[in-house]
């Protein structure tokens, strides 16, 4: 993933709303993990459909496009592919730094 | 929550999302209440009719597009739009979204700017259409207001202000067909008003009688009578007409003396000895009430017994006097107002009546 994915710039009357933002964002990486072991591909697809919905919505475009993978890789039931994308999701939200105007 | 504030319903099972558009629509200076699935989309909806709904389509339970359809059909929420919102891009979704009523799509993911162009868009064409409305209020209001003005040349104000509120429903009394009803009739009858004529320019009695038939016509308006006709000198004045009214005997009666004290200032300014006073007839009894006549000449009226007998009455009425029927009299409660005439054979009926005088 390029680095300049990683800064993030959010419309600054959105700002409060962000801390509960992101840790919905790690709730649903643990969820998509655990979806993801157990084969889940019905809940990975409506994770990632979840993803791509609300993404770009508050600026965070990344997010919206690696929904967009997790819905494709679980309709088509491809693991290796969910597992890339899943992996990158992990080292997005541990890197992502976000700015305000 | 002021008169004009525009409300919507965010309907999002997605937290992030539902703040993002409530946050949205706020700094737009809307109302936006936020609901997380179909059913209480549907409860809210219902219960205080917003005006736009941002529509999920994906929902736990009951899914958008279901939502949607239930807010078209129920009656209170038809003509509030719904815009659906869906990160569902296949044309089969957009059918179905269009196929339930929807009003207009937003794709998720939603951008904020187009997200304001929607709603302001679906705003104005609210206030629009809430202007008309207005407006189509207003002319309602004049309608019944000329309505109003209509009716109240044969009827009292309060009956006419009934008869329009009544107009909708399905059964009032304009709308039936003719009936058979207990009714009260008042006759009242100018004496001496041939031999005034005689003697009087023409374009001088029409200012005579308009004068006398504006005074009675008010008195008995304000004891909720009903005019059914005028003719000549000669008035008849219905109650428990049109509508029920449980003391329409004693209105009858106030009636009467209403009548006799207001028209007399005006017959005293007439040719002394020449309209000499008015008399009355009173009577209740069966009578068929309803539209008489042919449809090119129709008029509602009341036809029967208690009229005829009260029509014999005021013909042997004395000026300033009331003959009334035993059983009217009895229903007025006025049996130590009168006096007995006898039980008299009336012309054209085979029944005698108890008739009864009082002096007004």
């Amino acid at each position: 993933m390029a680095e300049n994915n990683h800064k993030v710039t959010v419309a600054r009357d959105l700002e409060d709303l962000i801390p509960v933002f992101m840790k919905n964002r790690h709730k649903e990486l643990d969820t998509l993990r655990v979806a993801l072991a157990a084969a889940d591909f019905e809940q990975l697809r409506q994770l990632g459909h979840r993803m791509k919905g609300v993404g770009v919505s508050y600026g965070f475009d990344h997010v919206s496009t690696l929904g967009k993978h997790i819905e494709d890789g679980a309709r088509s039931g491809d693991r290796a592919s969910l597992e890339a994308a899943i992996t990158d999701y992990a080292d997005y939200l541990g890197k992502v730094q976000i700015e305000y105007e | 929550m002021s008169p004009h504030e525009f409300r919507v319903l965010v309907v999002d099972d997605d937290p992030d999302m539902q703040s993002f558009l409530v946050r949205m629509l706020q700094a737009e200076g809307m109302r936006a209440d936020a609901v997380a699935d179909g059913d209480a989309a549907l409860l809210h909806s219902i219960a205080s009719p917003p005006d736009l709904v941002l529509l999920d389509v994906l929902l736990p339970g009951v899914d958008g597009f279901s939502v949607c359809q239930r807010l078209k059909d129920e009656p209170a929420t038809a003509m509030v739009p719904v815009v659906l919102v869906t990160a569902l891009e296949d044309q089969d979704s957009r059918v179905r979204g269009i196929r339930a009523g929807a009003d207009d799509f937003l794709s998720k993911p939603v951008q904020r700017e187009e997200l304001l162009a929607r709603v302001q868009t679906l705003r104005r064409l609210h206030e629009t259409r809430r202007e008309l409305e207005a407006r189509r209020m207003d002319a309602e209001v004049q309608r019944k207001e000329m309505l109003r003005k209509a009716f109240t040349r044969y009827i009292s104000p309060r009956l006419a202000e009934r008869i329009i509120s009544d107009l909708a429903e399905e059964g009032t009394p304009f709308q039936r067909g003719a009936q058979r009803v207990s009714v009260v009739a008042l006759f009242a009858d100018l004496r001496g008003f041939t031999r005034l004529t005689e003697s009087t320019q023409v374009d001088e009695v029409v200012g005579l009688l308009n004068e006398y038939f504006a005074v009675i016509t008010e008195a008995a308006y304000r004891h909720e009578g009903t005019i059914f006709s005028m003719a000549g000198d000669n008035l008849l004045v219905g109650f428990n007409v049109p509508f029920p009214q449980a003391d329409a005997a004693a209105l009858a009666w106030r009636t009467a003396q209403d009548m006799a004290r207001s028209v007399r200032p005006v017959l005293e300014r007439w040719r002394q000895g020449l309209a000499t006073g008015v008399g009355f007839g009173l009577a209740t009894g069966d009578a068929i009430i309803g539209n008489i006549g042919s449809p090119h000449y129709m008029s509602y009226t009341i036809v029967g017994d208690a009229v005829n007998v009260a029509a014999r009455l005021v013909e042997m009425a004395r000026p300033g006097e009331l003959l009334v029927s035993g059983p009217a009299l009895q229903a007025a409660g006025q049996a130590t107002s009168a006096q007995s005439r006898g039980r008299l054979t009336l012309r054209g009926r085979r029944e005698p009546v108890d008739v009864y005088a009082a002096v007004l």
